[in-house]
């Protein structure tokens, strides 16, 4: 408690950074772009230097923890902290929104308000994954909905007050099961009442209470994750958002669901969890043919990519549902990738955007000649995408099927199906992507657009690409570097809770 | 010593090296590359010929006795679960790792003249590199993880190969074509690895077969689950392998350029599915169901493509079709437990069909200029003909794979494909006539192609018309039209005998065609204690033992049925397109003559055209059956999607919308409509008052 306070200086560091945003000099936006860059790569190296220099990897206690009275009336502390599930979103939220941030580089309508945004929603999200509280985690979990809201209604494409409107009522009506979930949690049989994660994972309930509470938590992350039949606000969103937004939707937002299953639903309501698991196994499983099937039909660019984010979602859930060791790493190093993956396909798709002018992919066709780059970086991150060996996806994907088959408490006959369920997920994942890259890059029409030769991607695209494949191929080559990361953590919460 | 066999990995990494300096160069620097063209495919044909030369030592420790070698590293582990990566150096390795390189050695060198013109000429070599790369990694492979991931690998390097003309639509079909049928067998062979991981608990191909033995001793496996963990796996392989029912994807692979299809979708990779059989033999071996049902799919896959085969106009697809019922050959052998037939015929098939593509890659060159660029026009072999005159040694090299593919001693395939006839024959007399008559098939189609192609009289200029038609340029570049002009300069144009750096790989791999059969059975004794030494498991393999004189006799007296159909074979296909009956003479005469026996004959003609252009229906079954009931479905999926679990959500907000505006309405805050509303209430309270 007494050291420095690194966990408030990383939350509270970029919002305030923002805050000055409206005193820079308003000769155009090259100032405001830059400052903000600084303050985001800052920021990144301020997290990479808390994970090298601050955190243990052996530990599985939360760690750095800060706790700060902030309105005693309601028991409403400023309580921050770190372990293995949390620094891994936390470095893959400076990585990704750095980049991001990059690749807003063309934006040019109200920089200042944008930028702001976009700071506002690097402390949300960093917020969110370091609290220690419920009533914190709602907080960031509310502060973090009204940047992308902002970002959707005003930078997004045509249909956007549409799609802008959905997300913040679908989103705000599903954390509304938080605020309620917790509330229970925290006033249910004692005579003070905490918020504190820590203090919770010891309250018991009985099983009854325990699922209901666990069934309002589930709908709030089931939307944000998104499970279905709560998924329909991704698509829109994703196909009306601007790319950067997009790259921070697909690799942060959703995210953020997954982790609050692992870090409330399981953490703090084990027994509804086995309770639970099954059932999010099979939805899960579901959810994978469900959306590929949903993405083939799509003509849209970036709402096909959002499906495929939909599909991959689920192999999360499976982990999360295995509740084993292989299983749940599985999962987490998932987020992980296809927080990487996703954020690469749809920045992908924005530069495609923005030379074509067009989305529907009938339309496209024969651009692969003119822009070679943007080609080959396309069909790697599809090949990512659809889990070939040597990228992340696949030894996360091989981790989950390992991990339902690792469980012991399921019957053979369904492990059986759902591991056939999921494998047909394998088959119809190419499908969908092939013949996206099939009708973006391959043969030679050049109907409907405007212009015969297009730039090939630059070198500040390309830089970006660059760096989001990087980590895709290392986890890929070498997955035991990030494992170690949460594997501490993971053994530590399954064998406390479940086994 | 010891050094260099812990570094068996230098040999894909090679390879490796070179497409990984390729690719990025191509990537970063795309323009000052192009000046390098040379530089870069000399430099992937040197680091590839290190790895052939390493393997070429690995193959002879391994002939004269050097144990088996296996390292392994753990790549992904926790408590008690441990992902390992490594490789595994036993004869069947080192053989197949002999195979890879030699043919990849001899095909790139060869693309550096073929792929001369072409834009995508470093990128070809860097995706060769990978490819071979990625094929050495996956026979070195110790466990099925590693196959896995390698698996994939060359299948995505496939994908990409295929469509490495990619403003082709036919060849961005293809492709994806290929890709998702390769996946299905993906699917398969995850869930089979999955399958087996779950009863045994390991990866490793020694401890699995010897884990599932120990079980099924003990009676502690439930059979069933087994042999359908067997079966998926098996799937992995039918795929590759091109087999039966996943077969679609190989004849539509040929669009990708001749080397490739001579190197991956000839020699090696489709051979990956049978090399993974035999890696798992000891298992399959257990499972008598899965023995039977492999060798099945073998027949018919032998039988479907030669059938297939008979009359294809395309020149390349011809082969393909070849390719797959050769494949089906191998999978027949390894399905009746002839494992060294099966892998024999690997070996003498590998080197005989990638001579042939190679060859028939340097009649498509040759045509390119005359015909067209189109693969309908350059690839159709009804434009071809007499070509013998123009280019000799295509002609001779492509005549020793013909011979060879035929089982005409003492050419290589005539060695492995007797062995495999002669053992189905003993193993089950169907099986053994489906081998036989398909043996016959064989003989006749690719005679058929030979003279079609080679013999006669060239038809080039007969279809003149079709020039202007068909030029439609891949690349859309200068050099087509370069070659244009030249076109209509000249008026008889004939076509030329390829270059010296097409014909070298092409007379260097005569020499294995012609002679690998002999070193096959000189090497038998060895090899054959080899074997039982690196398969804990004793093969039963005692019928292959020729090395004594009355063996070979036997042997002789026992080829003789398969030679013989052979020749039947050859009779047929000269009689029908042999050069004293010219192609257009035949026609004609077809015309005229009306009897009895002819209509006979010409119905079955049509129908054997008809089987050969709708590839035996299948491909139209799919598209009906499959494909139009994945459309239908993903049909009503999104409409489920957008109009049922979207159209709720879009019909609360609605709803609320619409209360809200009546709400608003009803609660205006006009004091005139408050006022009307209270005396319209007591109106009515009076009426009702009234009425009572």
């Amino acid at each position: 408690m007494n050291h420095f306070p690194w966990l408030t200086i990383i939350v509270l560091f970029p919002i305030s950074a923002g805050l000055v945003i409206p005193f820079l000099p308003s000769t155009g936006n090259k100032i405001i772009r830059w400052y903000t860059l600084g303050v985001c790569l800052l920021e990144f190296l301020l997290i990479t230097y808390i994970f090298c220099y601050h955190y243990q990897f052996n530990d599985h206690l939360i760690q750095l923890k800060e706790d700060y009275n902030w309105i005693s009336f309601i028991n409403f502390h400023w309580r921050l902290g770190i372990d293995g599930f949390s620094i891994g979103l936390i470095l893959l939220t400076g990585f990704i929104t750095t980049l991001a941030t990059l690749a807003a580089w063309p934006v040019t309508r109200n920089p200042r308000l944008f930028y702001f945004l976009m700071l506002a929603m690097y402390s949300g999200q960093i917020g969110l994954f370091a609290s220690q509280d419920i009533l914190l985690f709602f907080f960031m979990w509310e502060l973090e909905l009204l940047p992308v809201y902002l970002l959707l209604a005003m930078w997004g494409g045509k249909r956007r007050l549409y799609a802008a409107t959905k997300f913040i009522l679908y989103t705000a009506a599903g954390s509304l099961f938080i605020l309620i979930g917790g509330l229970i949690m925290a006033f249910y049989n004692s005579n003070e009442f905490t918020f504190d994660f820590q203090f919770l994972i010891n309250k018991k309930y009985p099983l009854e209470l325990e699922i209901i509470i666990y069934l309002s938590f589930l709908i709030a992350y089931a939307v944000k994750l998104p499970i279905i039949p709560f998924h329909t606000w991704l698509p829109d969103t994703h196909g009306e958002a601007h790319y950067s937004t997009c790259m921070l939707l697909a690799g942060i937002l959703l995210k953020m669901g997954a982790y609050g299953l692992i870090r409330i639903n399981m953490e703090l309501l084990p027994h509804a969890h086995s309770f639970f698991a099954p059932w999010l196994v099979i939805v899960g499983a579901i959810q994978i043919v469900y959306a590929a099937l949903t993405s083939l039909s799509q003509r849209n660019l970036k709402r096909r990519i959002a499906y495929s984010s939909v599909s991959h979602m689920g192999f999360v859930l499976i982990g999360i549902g295995s509740i084993t060791n292989l299983g749940l790493n599985g999962a987490i190093l998932q987020m992980i990738s296809h927080g990487l993956i996703g954020a690469s396909l749809f920045f992908l798709a924005g530069i495609s955007y923005d030379r074509t002018r067009t989305l529907v992919l009938d339309q496209m066709g024969g651009i692969g000649n003119s822009m070679p780059k943007i080609f080959t970086l396309f069909t790697s991150c599809s090949m990512a995408s659809l889990a070939l060996p040597g990228m992340s996806g696949f030894i996360a994907e091989l981790m989950i099927f390992l991990g339902v088959i690792d469980n012991p408490n399921y019957s053979s006959l369904f492990k059986i199906i759902i591991i056939i369920i999921q494998g047909i997920g394998i088959i119809l994942t190419p499908i969908y992507l092939l013949s996206m890259l099939r009708q973006m890059f391959y043969g030679y029409k050049f109907s409907n657009t405007l212009e015969p030769y297009f730039m090939d991607a630059g070198p500040r695209e390309i830089f970006i690409l660059i760096c989001l494949f990087f980590p895709i191929i290392s986890i890929g080559i070498y997955p035991n570097f990030v494992l170690s990361i949460w594997n501490s953590k993971v053994n530590f919460l399954l064998s406390n809770n479940f086994f | 010593m010891e050094l260099i066999f812990q570094n068996v990995w230098f040999v894909p990494l090679f390879p490796f090296l070179a497409s990984i300096l390729l690719g990025i160069g191509l990537f970063f620097f795309p323009n000052s590359i192009k000046k390098f063209r040379r530089l870069s495919s000399f430099i992937s044909i040197m680091f590839l010929n290190i790895a052939m030369l390493l393997s070429f030592h690995f193959f002879w420790q391994q002939i004269t006795g050097s144990p088996i070698h296996r390292y392994l590293w753990s790549w992904v582990l926790y408590k008690n679960f441990v992902l390992e990566i490594g490789y595994l150096l036993d004869p069947l390795t080192s053989i197949m790792l002999v195979l890879v390189t030699t043919v990849a050695v001899m095909v790139m060198i060869y693309s550096d003249s073929y792929m001369f013109y072409d834009e995508g000429y470093i990128k070809f070599f860097c995706y060769l590199s990978l490819f071979t790369a990625s094929m050495l990694g996956l026979v070195l492979s110790p466990n099925l993880i590693q196959v896995y991931i390698f698996w994939e690998l060359v299948g995505m390097c496939s994908y990409l190969l295929i469509g490495f003309w990619f403003t082709r639509p036919s060849a961005a079909n293809a492709c994806q074509k290929a890709f998702v049928t390769n996946r299905i067998g993906d699917f398969g062979l995850l869930l089979g690895i999955l399958g087996f991981y779950w009863i045994t608990g390991s990866f490793d191909f020694q401890q699995l077969s010897k884990r599932f033995f120990e079980l099924l001793s003990y009676n502690q496996i439930n059979l069933v689950f087994a042999t359908l963990c067997a079966l998926f796996l098996f799937l992995g392989p039918v795929a590759k392998s091109a087999q039966f029912p996943l077969h679609i994807w190989l004849p539509d692979a040929m669009e990708g350029p001749t080397p490739i299809s001579a190197l991956i979708h000839a020699a090696t990779m489709v051979a990956a599915g049978i090399f993974l059989v035999a890696r798992m033999f000891p298992l399959f071996q257990m499972l008598p169901f899965v023995m039977s049902i492999i060798s099945w799919t073998g027949a018919i896959t032998a039988l479907l493509g030669a059938t297939i085969a008979l009359a294809q106009k395309d020149l390349k697809k011809g082969l393909a079709y070849s390719t797959m019922s050769q494949l089906g050959y191998m999978m027949l052998a390894l399905g009746i437990g002839s494992y060294k037939a099966g892998l024999f015929h690997l070996i003498t098939h590998a080197y005989s069909k990638a001579l042939l593509f190679l060859g028939s890659g340097s009649v498509i060159h040759s045509m390119e200029p005359i015909v067209g660029y189109h693969p309908n026009k350059s690839q159709n072999m009804i434009f071809m003909g007499g070509l013998r005159q123009y280019m000799p040694i295509t002609a001779i090299t492509f005549l020793f794979g013909t011979l060879s593919l035929c089982g005409i001693p003492p050419f290589a395939c005539f060695w492995s494909k007797d062995e495999i006839l002669v053992n189905s024959w003993l193993h089950f007399p169907i099986l053994g006539s489906i081998a036989f008559f398909t043996a016959g098939l064989t003989a006749f189609y690719m005679f058929r192609i030979y003279f079609l192609t080679f013999e006669g009289d060239f038809r080039g200029h007969f279809f003149d018309d079709v020039k202007k038609l068909s030029s439609i340029s891949i690349w859309g570049s200068l050099e087509f039209n370069k070659e244009q002009f030249k076109l209509d300069k000249k008026s008889t144009l004939y076509p030329k005998e390829a270059n010296n750096i097409m014909l070298f790989p092409l007379i260097i791999l005569t020499i294995p065609t012609v002679f690998i059969g002999f070193i096959g059975i000189l090497f038998d004794e060895n090899k054959m204690n080899v074997d039982s030494l690196s398969y804990w498991l004793t093969l039963s393999i005692n019928s292959f033992n020729y090395s004594n004189s009355e063996k070979f006799l036997e042997f002789l007296f026992n080829a003789i049925p398969s030679v013989s159909i052979a020749f039947f074979g050859i009779l047929i296909a000269f009689y029908l397109y042999g050069p004293n009956f010219s192609f257009l003479k035949k026609e004609k005469k077809k015309l005229q003559l009306k009897s009895e026996i002819d209509i006979v004959l010409k119905s079955f003609s049509n129908f054997i055209y008809n089987w050969s252009y709708y590839r035996a229906y299948i491909d139209g079954f799919y598209s009906s059956f499959f494909i139009k009931g994945l459309r239908f479905l993903i049909k009503i999926v999104s409409f489920i999607d957008r109009w049922i679990i979207d159209g709720i959500i879009n019909g609360i907000g609605i709803f609320s919308f619409f209360g809200g505006e009546s709400l608003k309405y009803i609660e205006g805050g006009r004091i005139s409509s408050y006022l009307f509303f209270i005396i319209f209430c007591m109106f009515l309270f009076f009426l009702y008052s009234y009425i009572i």
